[in-house]
């Protein structure tokens, strides 16, 4: 696995939210294919690493380099970044209201489709893979004509996230907090979806702050954020470990566990 | 008094025609009045500064401009090239029923009914509907006969070349029973200074369908106005289109001087950079039983200033009037500034009379989700605000207007960056 080319490379990544420093020298480094799970306590930065990454107005970086297939990723516009197949799945999707879902999911695929030299997708067509996709997710189709997560409930806008990712086919998915305010049956439906989303040349980021999701969606590694860096890195135990402990030994002791990391 | 309005004044004291009596009232009205200060209400968020320094001047050598040409539309062409009516761009053969002259060419009888009629819509606060009415050379106008239904709309073009100053009116009467479509534009290429007026009779039960694009941007000083007076069960439906500049002022007045007349008011302004665009709209509810529907919309973005002044007078014995203003306005940046001052005087007691007025600013959530998901952020600012201007669009009753506007709007819109 060490020969083939990196997806995602992150390295001594500093970056602040209004002059506040959140990520503070954070190195990753991404294969196609794999999935990394990122945990740890909250205010550690687990959101701020998506926001950064996808190029959220305020979220400045302030060293370090990001690199997406061999791109600078931090040079590009927001926009550009995701037709270079990054997918950030939020932790609180936006309402748009007057925007329906279907003109959102159209706009978003031709905006791809665009860069990548190829034409609008027809309407009809369309309309059959978004009716299909609602279908994979478990969303009535009738969401489709609904005003952009418009009165939706908590999981069936993480399911509409859902949604966006099998429609744009990105090669590289964020998953923030995906499992936040979701009961166990909607809980296996995201994991489904986000399981039969895996490939070789597909790869995840999964945020959580617990291990459960993690029992659904089976990570190669997992790693453990604490105050803007990674602290510890390992296979799937790493987690149970953590659901076992907690986090409080990250505070107590972070000098040491620096090291161990 | 300034520099430039005496010099007004000066140069309309030589004018000797057919308007004799209605320029010497003009003068003396001007003659005592003060020239407008930021104390001055009608003119409070609109300095006078551009005018002051403007260099714009009278150009008599023969420019040959014509208009925009537009998809779809066939209108019977009304030109003005620097202040002078261009008769060799008028169609040649009008439609049975239509009238289009000079003043100073009609006949006896009609000239002293155009000369009565003259400037009896406009109210003599406009100071510089007055400069207009001193200075205004060729006055044209277009009368429609009764009955008559003139399919193809008249298009007024006020074209300016750099640097020209330009006073262009004219008068539009739609007899009894008769339905017309005018469309008022101004063309002009900079540092130029236009003052443009319209009146409009619309007699009983006659239909105005009326347009008005103010698009001229940058250095230009435009300032006009479209005046309408509604007789019994007569209707009007107005569309005004405004992208400012240096200094774009409009003021209509909508008079109800009969019963059940019914007048829609849609306007849309979209201004960048340091534009400024100021709309003074006043319906007069003279009569009772009268309906007023408007709607104005606006985006502000950049350091441009918005100024919306809507006043609905319901007099004493407009019993039964409905009357309705909404104002919505959506700001871009820290820096645009929108004035809007909805006033409504009521006297009448039976009467439903409404106003609202909104000011939102652009969604950078929204906006940063939609590029998330490699929508630009033009189009995504497209997607989530233009929807309360195209909603404007899709009311103009003509089809191939709304067509050639719509994607210069939404152009202008795309162009306009959140600060």
């Amino acid at each position: 696995m060490s020969n083939t080319k990196s997806l995602l490379t992150i390295k001594d990544l500093h970056a602040s939210v209004e002059e506040k420093q959140i990520i503070k020298g954070l190195d990753l480094d991404i294969k196609p294919g794999e999935v990394h799970a990122i945990m740890g306590p909250n205010g550690a930065g687990k959101s701020t690493l998506g926001y950064v990454l996808s190029g959220r107005d305020g979220y400045s970086v302030e060293s370090g380099s990001v690199t997406l297939n061999g791109e600078d990723l931090l040079e590009m516009e927001t926009e550009d970044r995701a037709r270079a197949g990054l997918f950030l799945a939020f932790q609180y999707p936006v309402e748009i209201p007057g925007v329906s879902n279907l003109e959102f999911l159209k706009a978003s695929v031709d905006a791809q489709r665009e860069a990548r030299g190829e034409d609008a997708i027809s309407s009809a067509d369309f309309l059959k893979e978004a009716k299909a996709a609602c279908k994979q997710v478990n969303l009535p189709v009738a969401f489709l004509k609904r005003g952009v997560n418009e009165g939706f409930s908590g999981g069936e806008k993480k399911r509409n996230e859902l949604m966006q990712m099998l429609l744009l086919k990105p090669k590289l998915c964020i998953l923030d907090e995906t499992d936040s305010g979701l009961d166990i049956d909607a809980l296996q439906v995201v994991a489904e979806g986000v399981n039969s989303q895996r490939s070789a040349d597909r790869s995840f980021i999964v945020v959580t702050h617990y291990q459960r999701l993690l029992d659904y969606i089976k990570p190669d590694f997992v790693h453990v954020l604490s105050d803007g860096k990674i602290v510890k890195s390992g296979d799937a135990s790493l987690a149970l470990e953590l659901e076992a402990q907690g986090y409080a030994w990250l505070q107590k002791e972070p000098a040491e566990d620096e090291l161990e990391g | 008094m300034s520099e430039w309005l005496e010099s007004a004044i000066t140069r309309a004291r030589g004018i000797n025609d057919w308007l004799a009596p209605k320029r010497a009232h003009a003068l003396e009205l001007l003659s005592t009045t003060k020239w407008p200060t930021r104390k001055t209400e009608a003119w409070r968020y609109t300095p006078l500064r551009s005018v002051e320094r403007s260099t714009a001047k009278v150009i008599k050598d023969v420019v040959a401009l014509s208009p925009v040409d537009i998809a779809g539309l066939s209108a019977i062409e009304l030109v003005f090239v620097n202040g002078k009516f261009d008769a060799s761009q008028l169609t040649k053969i009008l439609p049975e029923g239509l009238s289009i002259s000079l003043g100073q060419t009609l006949e006896n009888a009609q000239q002293a009914q155009a000369l009565n009629a003259f400037s009896t819509i406009k109210p003599e606060r406009h100071l510089f509907g007055l400069v207009n009415d001193a200075l205004a050379q060729d006055v044209v106008v277009v009368s429609v006969a009764e009955g008559v239904e003139i399919a193809q709309p008249i298009r007024i073009s006020s074209l300016l070349s750099h640097g020209a100053e330009s006073h262009t009116r004219v008068q539009v009467s739609l007899a009894a029973g008769s339905r017309l479509a005018v469309i008022e534009d101004v063309q002009a290429s900079g540092d130029s200074l236009n003052t443009a007026f319209v009146e409009y009779d619309v007699a009983s039960n006659a239909y105005l369908e009326h347009y008005r694009f103010a698009l001229q941007t940058g250095t230009n000083v435009a300032i006009g106005g479209s005046h309408f007076n509604l007789h019994d069960h007569a209707k009007m439906h107005s569309t005004i289109v405004g992208f400012g500049s240096d200094l774009s002022r409009l003021d209509t007045d909508i008079i109800h001087a009969g019963q059940f007349a019914d007048a829609k008011l849609n306007a849309m302004y979209l201004l960048d950079g340091k534009e400024l665009f100021d709309l003074h709209a006043t319906v007069e509810h003279a009569m009772p039983n009268g309906t007023t529907e408007e709607n104005v919309r606006c985006i502000v973005a950049d350091r441009a200033r918005a100024v919306f002044n809507g006043r609905i007078h319901i007099h004493r014995d407009a019993q039964k009037t409905l009357a309705e203003l909404n104002n919505r306005n959506l700001l871009m940046s820290n820096t645009a500034e929108i004035n809007t001052k909805p006033e409504l005087e009521i006297y009448a007691d039976d009467v439903k009379c409404a106003h609202g007025a909104t000011v939102a600013q652009i969604d950078k959530q929204a906006l940063y989700y939609l590029q998330t998901r490699g929508v630009s952020r033009s189009k995504a600012q497209v997607m989530l605000n233009f929807g309360f201007i195209n909603e404007l669009i899709d009311l103009m009753p003509n089809a191939a207007l709304a067509e050639w506007i719509r994607p210069i709007i939404r152009e202008r819109f795309s162009q306009m960056e959140v600060k």
